[in-house]
């Protein structure tokens, strides 16, 4: 039989499912040497040269070019060696099946896809793998995998007689390395003479606390078997039902302070007609200049001394929000008197920073460290607790984002501080970062204070906060 | 418990159930030790030092040194149990079954099923068997494939003083025919031994002597150590291998294997005898089949190569199993991909 090949539509790359012959680059008939160029073919992608894989002579060309698009795989020309007859080619080109599974799909592209029996020699097809060239022994079926993926069979330590390479040596070594997942060891469960059981059955009972003394065996010789101490393992107990417990109250009533606490903050919140003022400062200058303040100058200030100064200087510079209330009349102060919210074993205790905005920081953190530790001692005296021109309820330490605070009269606002959070922000150039930001809201008496003052009092204490140098002033 | 070496464990079982049954009789080659010496009949002892004292506590009607013959012993011995005695034999090497091959494969083996089961057998025949003494390619054989693949007979391949103990106990007591066969390189080993006068192992009844979740390693035997000794070595790697001992390869403790393999997923059957158509292919084979769907790699064996056991020292050393190949064969069976 002579030497007759089909000339397919190649397949370049995965995502080509057809392509167009542009060009063909002989005629019909013309015979061709290996190189030799025979046509362009056309993708969405490229226009590619074919060239000849041997010598031979252009049979028949079946689809003629500037035609349509051909699937992958389509019969384009029949190939053959010189003197080929017509009828070989005719009957080349019937039993041709394209092997390409787009070009089966859309009937293929051989304008004679009759039936053809099939005792017909498929085509011989150019070898696509490089011969294994190897003296070791191997299988049939390994070596064909193994030219088919080019693997090197050198490493391969075959097992077989003489080392000979089996399909599954091949198949392991194209595999990647197995990471087994481990178990580990188990403790070994000592055998009892009174007890026949298999070792698994030794192990689950020993796993379960199951005593197997007695039990009598279901496997070979009366012995003890898995499924013997499976049936011995009871079932999970379901959970008890919810049923209610008796919860009864346990009766405190109010002490002192509490009595205190609750007449004038219910008062407060009945009687005030509170507004609340939302913001938040920046808090990174701060920080860092707390840290260099507290290296420079051996103090301990806490954020909260900052605090407490920040707002007393902005106090002094709006007279109208450092008021108290007392009857139909406003008292205003020219020096703020902070009342500092500490929780005391006793309760809430509201111990006042006397005339803040003339204390330098560290004053302040001494005068706070001293009351904070009358108040937890229970020592607070009257005079540290009496008057006030402004409070702060600090619970940023407990994580609480933001909060409003009651009035605790007679003073007229309060400050309630969160906790201060990385927060992201714009850069000034663009782009997002993160900035460390304290949540502020203040709680205003509307019959002192209006709006306005309250929110440029909250601008001024912002922005000390937010330019920290000028609490040192 | 006692601590005792194994010829000791093997001896004073002989000698406790001599005592308690007037029917177990002792006969082998030179089990007097030193009849016609001038020391007297015990004088040398039997080359395993397993019958000492046995003469003379019990005299020459139930300790009976028999002719250089295996075909002879073997033959009196299913004579004697045939006839109600309970005969422990001994065959000095292992070796030497195919001598009385018959008298085991077509005698003794088969009398009970030929008889209808109107009679019994109740023989043990004790061998020596196992490599590891330079002893060339006659005296250091491990049998047990071939006496295992024989209907009719028990075999009990014990790795400890205890296992002795309690599994020639039940092979005495048996009322079917037992081959006991007993490593010479185990001989001088000790270990704990219960004092029970009746402590029994059943046959049939695999030990677990390490656990682990990754890999199975089956053995019996001198083997069973070295499996151990692997399976310590890679518990520090994390590696946990389930060591099984069979203590009889038959009967067979079949649910041990498989309810290990189902967990482990990988099986090593280290052996001494050589690797065609033996006990590591059998259980192999038994776990292909019964197991296929637990397995995460093939099962494999570790064996001495298919060849008689060479004499040379150096070469006798590579010819047997030892911790290095189990080892590696566990390394082998966690790498299949």
């Amino acid at each position: 039989m002579p030497d007759i090949r089909p000339f397919c539509m190649p397949k370049w790359g995965i995502e080509m499912t057809e392509g167009t012959l542009a060009e063909w680059k002989l005629e019909e008939g013309s015979a061709f040497s290996r190189g030799q160029l025979l046509c362009l073919i056309e993708t969405a992608k490229i226009t590619n040269e074919v060239e000849a894989e041997w010598d031979g002579v252009l049979a028949r060309v079946l689809v003629p070019a500037g035609g349509d698009a051909q699937p992958v795989g389509a019969l384009l020309a029949v190939l053959a060696e010189p003197g080929t007859s017509a009828a070989e080619i005719d009957a080349f080109i019937a039993a041709f099946r394209p092997a390409e599974a787009s070009a089966a799909a859309r009937g293929g592209a051989a304008p004679a896809a009759a039936p053809a029996p099939a005792a017909q020699a498929p085509a011989p097809q150019p070898p696509v793998t490089k011969p294994l060239l190897t003296n070791r022994a191997i299988s049939p079926e390994a070596r064909k995998l193994a030219e088919a993926t080019g693997l090197d069979i050198e490493p391969i330590t075959g097992p077989g007689r003489d080392g000979r390479i089996t399909l599954q040596d091949v198949q392991q070594a194209l595999r990647a390395p197995a990471i087994p997942a481990l178990h580990g060891t188990l403790a070994v469960v000592e055998e009892d003479a009174k007890v026949f059981a298999s070792p698994l059955a030794r192990r689950l009972a020993a796993q379960h606390g199951i005593s197997l003394v007695g039990v009598k065996g279901s496997g070979p010789r009366g012995r003890i078997a898995k499924a013997d101490v499976l049936a011995l393992i009871p079932a999970p107990a379901a959970p008890a039902p919810f049923a209610l417990v008796p919860n009864p109250p346990v009766v405190a009533p109010f002490d002192r302070v509490r009595k205190v606490v609750a007449q004038r903050l219910t008062q407060a919140k009945q009687q005030i007609p509170h507004f609340y003022l939302r913001s938040s400062a920046r808090l990174d200058e701060l920080l860092a200049l707390r840290k260099t303040a507290n290296l420079v100058l051996g103090s301990k200030a806490t954020i909260n001394d900052y605090l407490v100064r920040a707002t007393a200087l902005a106090l002094a510079q709006h007279p109208d929000v450092n008021v108290q209330v007392h009857g139909e009349s406003v008292h205003r102060f020219a020096h703020a008197d902070i009342a500092i919210a500490v929780a005391s074993p006793k309760g809430l205790v509201t111990p006042i920073v006397r005339q803040a905005d003339r204390q330098p920081i560290a004053a302040i953190a001494t005068a706070t460290r001293a009351l904070i530790d009358k108040a937890q001692a229970g020592k607070l005296a009257f005079e540290d607790m009496d008057g006030g021109t402004f409070s702060i309820s600090n619970l940023g330490m407990f994580g609480v984002e933001e909060f409003a605070a009651i009035i605790n009269p007679p003073q007229a606002a309060i400050l309630a501080v969160g906790a201060a959070a990385r927060t992201p922000c714009e850069l000034p150039g663009g782009g997002v970062g993160f900035e460390t930001r304290l949540a502020l809201t203040l709680s205003v008496d509307h019959r002192a204070i209006d709006g306005a003052a309250g929110a440029a009092f909250l601008a001024t204490l912002k922005d000390l906060l937010e330019t920290p140098e000028r609490l040192f002033a | 418990m006692t601590k005792m070496m194994y010829r000791d464990a093997v001896l004073s079982t002989i000698m406790e159930e001599m005592a308690r049954d007037p029917d177990v009789v002792v006969l082998g080659e030179d089990v007097v030790g030193g009849m016609g010496t001038a020391g007297g009949p015990e004088a040398i002892g039997g080359i395993w030092s397993t019958s000492t004292g046995l003469y003379d506590r019990f005299g020459p009607t139930r300790v009976i040194d028999t002719p250089i013959s295996e075909s002879a012993i073997i033959g009196a011995a299913a004579g004697l149990a045939l006839s109600g005695k309970r005969p422990v034999a001994e065959l000095m090497f292992a070796d030497f079954i195919g001598v009385c091959l018959d008298q085991l494969w077509n005698q003794i083996a088969k009398f009970r099923y030929m008889f209808g089961g109107k009679t019994r057998c109740p023989a043990v025949i004790r061998m020596a068997y196992g490599a590891g003494f330079n002893a060339a390619a006659q005296h250091s054989q491990s049998v047990h494939q071939i006496l295992t693949g024989m209907p009719g007979l028990k075999v009990v391949m014990p790795a400890t003083p205890a296992d002795v103990k309690g599994l020639l106990r039940t092979a005495i007591r048996d009322d079917d025919p037992v081959i006991f066969l007993e490593h010479k390189a185990l001989y001088a080993t000790s270990g704990e031994v219960p004092d029970d006068p009746d402590f029994m192992i059943p046959f049939g009844h695999a030990r677990l002597t390490r656990a682990g979740g990754d890999v199975t390693i089956v053995s019996t035997g001198l083997l069973l150590g070295m499996c151990e000794a692997a399976a310590d070595r890679l518990a520090a790697e994390g590696i946990g291998c389930d060591v099984i001992d069979l203590r009889t390869t038959s009967p067979l403790d079949e649910e041990a294997i498989l309810d290990s393999v189902e967990v482990t997923g990988r099986l090593i059957v280290v052996d001494e005898a050589p690797p065609r158509c033996g006990l590591a292919a059998d259980l192999r084979a038994l776990v292909a089949e019964k197991a296929f769907s637990s397995l995460k790699a093939p099962p494999l064996q570790v064996t001495p190569p298919h060849t008689p056991i060479p004499f040379a020292r150096e070469l006798e050393s590579a010819y047997l199993p030892s911790i290095d190949k189990i080892e590696d064969a566990v390394r082998r069976v966690l790498a299949w991909r």
